[in-house]
């Protein structure tokens, strides 16, 4: 059992880490995983690092927070954070999220219905720290007792006490960034309260009033992205040269020739990749390619800055940011004149495009956008294409992106391609709108600083790990070759270091991609099997 | 307390309960829209509520016409409000109590409906003998809710301390709000085993409150219930109680709120005005000078 932790004490003065996280603790895996002694070792904080940058939560260091330079600047902070959570209140400032906001926080009745749902809580092995309840409490007391009138009389006797100081937000800080915003903590709730939002707005907070981010979302992400035109950093032309790259890779490759085309006004389709994509996974934007052009789709691709990267990491920790990416790709649309704007295979594009950006794109920025899954739908089912389901007749299972699945409802779609394309599709437990979140939700698959990619993988990512083996248990071994099907970008990123991290492909012949990879393997005009068995 | 002083001191209770009321809901209710944030699974997706699909699963959905189940809504709130559903599926050690707890107060306000509306026909004329005839009928329903409420809030309120993952986040208004329902219930158990007549004792303050009758008698234990309760109805909206009214919120305005933005609708003419208004978030990526609003700042260059 993990260090018992009350609400006050994350106020704690001092670099004491508040609650460590112990291997012990944490929830067993199948076999052969089931053996603590192959339990991968957690990095170890340099003693040069802890005494640069905060550590003080749970032994692990997402966010690299240099240490202050004196009380002056930590005071300087403190009243920062105050003014942010009062801004948090302000219809002005936080409209985009008040009324969710002021819900989750004014009627909490704290009967910890959520914490089970959480695959963090439970992976951990139940740490106090990481029930969706706690850092919520601590911010519901904050603003109780420092944003409203009264607090510091009422406070103690609604809300219960705490302190605010440079421990608590430097704490709930890294805090923040130990949520994957999956949102399954919310559909739990018996009162409709949302607790993963209150992490974002807590996010939020820090990156809109005290500038602080996680630099891979922030300035290798948003920043990036808006100035050069991908958070890969890739530029026009950069990014067109490798398209030309793939295309030629894929007609090598299945011998169908392929020519993505750019900038096309009027086109029927404007497909956005996550950039990930076509750096990481060339076969992904290549398999598109592949299916469009044979099922006779007239699509384009942008080579406008922002317009060939669909990510938009706003969504985990900014609103501004969130608005301004989403406004370049309504905007690149629209100038493009293209019928619809189509997400590939990334989910929290999907949710940033389709959704969360809705009531920010008026105007001529409200352009037709729709998921990849109904189009790809739409083609295999349309006999525009033949397809041989025997090619895909090895075990294949299903990861639901949160973005797409849980906050969408886009839960069938790629369902019914599987059955029809791959026979021995099976699903996880559970699946579909009740999910597990990869463990790379909210920005965190991009994430890697100190020692934070073993807990990203072994804490967050353990329930995921644990249902995927599940999922394959008839076909344990490696000499069976398998398939997870993770339609979704980051997920893809989270999922490729989780399974190199506990070595699954050599030890259960599990590897994972798209799904456009799966529907390129089952036509018959491809001769040659386009899934490679390998990790990458 | 004597049965006048009792009168003024509940007519102040309701008057607060009443203002306080509507002043929170209306509060919540004209919170400014906010970005769509959804939540799978939405019920009236026709078709598709069962699991979790939405009408972005069809393919060009902007052509398609939105199909709403209005039932299937309304049997999920039915399910959450009286069964308390997610309670159940989520944390059965709680449901035990929780669920005791609100149907207690369920039958209480049923039984309070009951002698209203008997009392309302029987001043009426329209029958004579109501109150009498119905009054060991509301009286039991009574006395059922007293038991069984008064049995989930004791349990709620031993949970709160033997429940670890309850005890920390224990509030000492939590606990308050326990033992005010836990004193309600009990005086109000107590009080119908010592008068035969309760519900029409009940009925006989209920008018002395419209006609401000100061020649009422209410015997002690039974005035003590009654203050209480009006005790409780001027607290409630301040508490976390309210989550009751809450709920419809966070089910339909944001749970269950996809309405798409549509050109020249009123979901576009609201965000325009909420666009409109002044950033004044300090991080220097926001480039806000106090006057700059939403759409200056997501629009601006940002290329340095």
């Amino acid at each position: 059992m993990s260090t018992k932790v009350r609400i006050k004490d994350i106020s704690r003065r001092g670099d004491e880490v508040l609650c460590p996280i112990r291997p012990e603790d944490m929830v067993p895996l199948p076999p052969p995983y089931d053996d603590p002694e192959h339990e991968p070792a957690w990095k170890e904080l340099s003693p040069e690092t802890k005494e640069r940058v905060v550590c003080n939560l749970d032994g692990f260091v997402a966010l690299s927070l240099p240490k202050p330079k004196d009380e002056a600047q930590e005071q300087e902070y403190v009243e920062s954070f105050r003014a942010g959570l009062k801004k948090l209140l302000e219809k002005n400032n936080n409209w985009t999220f008040l009324q969710p906001l002021l819900l989750s926080l004014d009627y909490c009745v704290n009967c910890q219905s959520c914490n089970d749902a959480c695959p963090i809580f439970t992976a951990s092995g139940g740490a106090d720290i990481y029930r969706p309840t706690y850092r919520a409490e601590v911010l519901r007391r904050l603003i109780a007792k420092y944003a409203k009138p009264g607090g510091k009389v009422f406070a103690r006797f609604t809300h219960g006490d705490i302190e605010l100081n440079w421990s608590t937000i430097t704490r709930l800080y890294e805090l923040c960034y130990r949520c994957t915003l999956c949102r399954r903590c919310a559909q739990a709730c018996p009162i409709g309260l949302d607790n993963g939002l209150l992490s974002r707005e807590l996010r939020k907070l820090f990156s809109q009033e005290l500038g602080w981010a996680p630099k891979e979302l922030h300035d290798k992400g948003t920043v990036l992205q808006l100035e050069v035109g991908s958070s890969t950093g890739m530029n026009q032309v950069v990014v067109k040269d490798n398209i030309e790259f793939i295309d030629e890779d894929m007609a090598d490759e299945t011998g169908i020739e392929v020519h993505s085309s750019w900038d096309k006004e009027g086109a029927e389709v404007l497909l956005i990749h996550n950039a990930g994509e076509i750096l990481s996974w060339p076969e992904n934007p290549g398999a598109f390619a592949i299916i469009l052009d044979a099922a006779g789709i007239d699509w384009t691709l942008s080579s406008e800055a922002v317009g060939y990267d669909g990510v938009n990491y706003g969504l985990f920790y900014d609103d501004v940011q969130l608005a301004r990416v989403a406004v370049k790709h309504a905007e690149i649309a629209s100038n493009l004149k293209v019928k619809k704007l189509v997400a590939g295979e990334c989910g929290h594009q999907h949710k940033a495009m389709m959704t969360i950006a809705d009531r920010i794109l008026t105007g001529d920025l409200a352009v037709a956008r729709e998921s990849c899954m109904t189009l790809l739908e739409e083609i295999v089912f349309s006999g525009k294409i033949e397809f041989d389901p025997s090619k895909n007749d090895f075990p294949v299972t299903l990861h639901d992106p949160c973005n797409i699945v849980r906050n969408l409802g886009i839960v069938e779609p790629q369902r019914r391609i599987l059955r029809y394309l791959c026979p021995q599709f099976r699903e996880m437990t559970p699946h579909g709108v009740d999910n597990y979140c990869c463990g790379g939700g909210s920005g965190f698959a991009v994430m890697s600083p100190n020692n934070f990619a073993d807990w990203r993988v072994s804490v967050a990512g353990r329930m995921k790990l644990k249902q995927i083996l599940d999922a394959f248990a008839d076909q344990p071994g490696p000499e069976v070759k398998k398939y997870l099907c993770a339609p979704c970008s980051n997920c893809k990123g989270q999922l490729r270091d989780l399974l190199q991290y506990y070595d699954v492909l050599e030890k259960s012949g599990i590897t994972y991609g798209g799904l456009v990879e799966l529907i390129v393997n089952a036509m018959v005009d491809v001769k040659e099997p386009f899934i490679k068995w390998e990790m990458h | 307390m004597s049965g006048f002083t009792l009168l003024v001191v509940s007519w102040v209770l309701l008057a607060i309960f009443v203002v306080a009321f509507v002043l929170r809901t209306v509060r919540i209710a004209r919170l400014p829209v906010h970005l769509r944030w959804e939540l799978a699974p939405v019920p009236h997706e026709k078709g598709r509520s069962k699991y979790g699909g939405s009408y972005l699963e069809q393919y060009e959905w902007w052509t398609k016409p939105r199909e709403k189940d209005l039932f299937s809504e309304l049997l999920y709130m039915l399910q959450e409000i009286v069964l308390l559903k997610s309670v159940w599926e989520h944390n059965r050690r709680l449901w035990w109590f929780s669920f005791p707890f609100h149907i207690g107060m369920y039958v209480l306000i049923a039984a309070g409906a009951l002698l209203l509306v008997g009392g309302a026909l029987e001043a009426a004329g329209v029958q004579t003998a109501a109150l009498g005839d119905w009054q060991g009928g509301i009286t039991a329903l009574a006395g059922l809710g007293f038991a069984v409420g008064g049995v989930g809030a004791l349990g709620l309120l031993v949970s709160r301390f033997a429940d670890r993952r309850l005890r920390e986040f224990t509030t000492p208004a939590a606990l308050f709000n326990l033992l005010l329902l836990l004193a309600i219930f009990a005086t109000g158990a107590y009080s119908l085993t010592v008068s035969q007549d309760f519900a029409l004792r009940v009925w006989g303050f209920a008018t002395a409150l419209v006609t401000a009758d100061p020649s009422i008698e209410i015997p002690g234990i039974l005035a003590a219930h009654l203050f209480l309760t009006m005790l409780f109805l001027a607290y409630l909206p301040f508490s976390r109680m309210m989550h009751f009214v809450a709920k419809y919120f966070t089910y339909h305005e944001i749970r269950w709120d996809d309405e798409p933005l549509t050109a020249g609708g009123r979901l576009e003419r609201e965000a325009l005005q909420l666009l409109d208004q002044p950033v004044t978030w300090a991080a220097p990526h926001v480039k806000s000078d106090g006057k700059k609003n939403w759409i200056d700042i997501a629009t601006e260059e940002t290329k340095t």
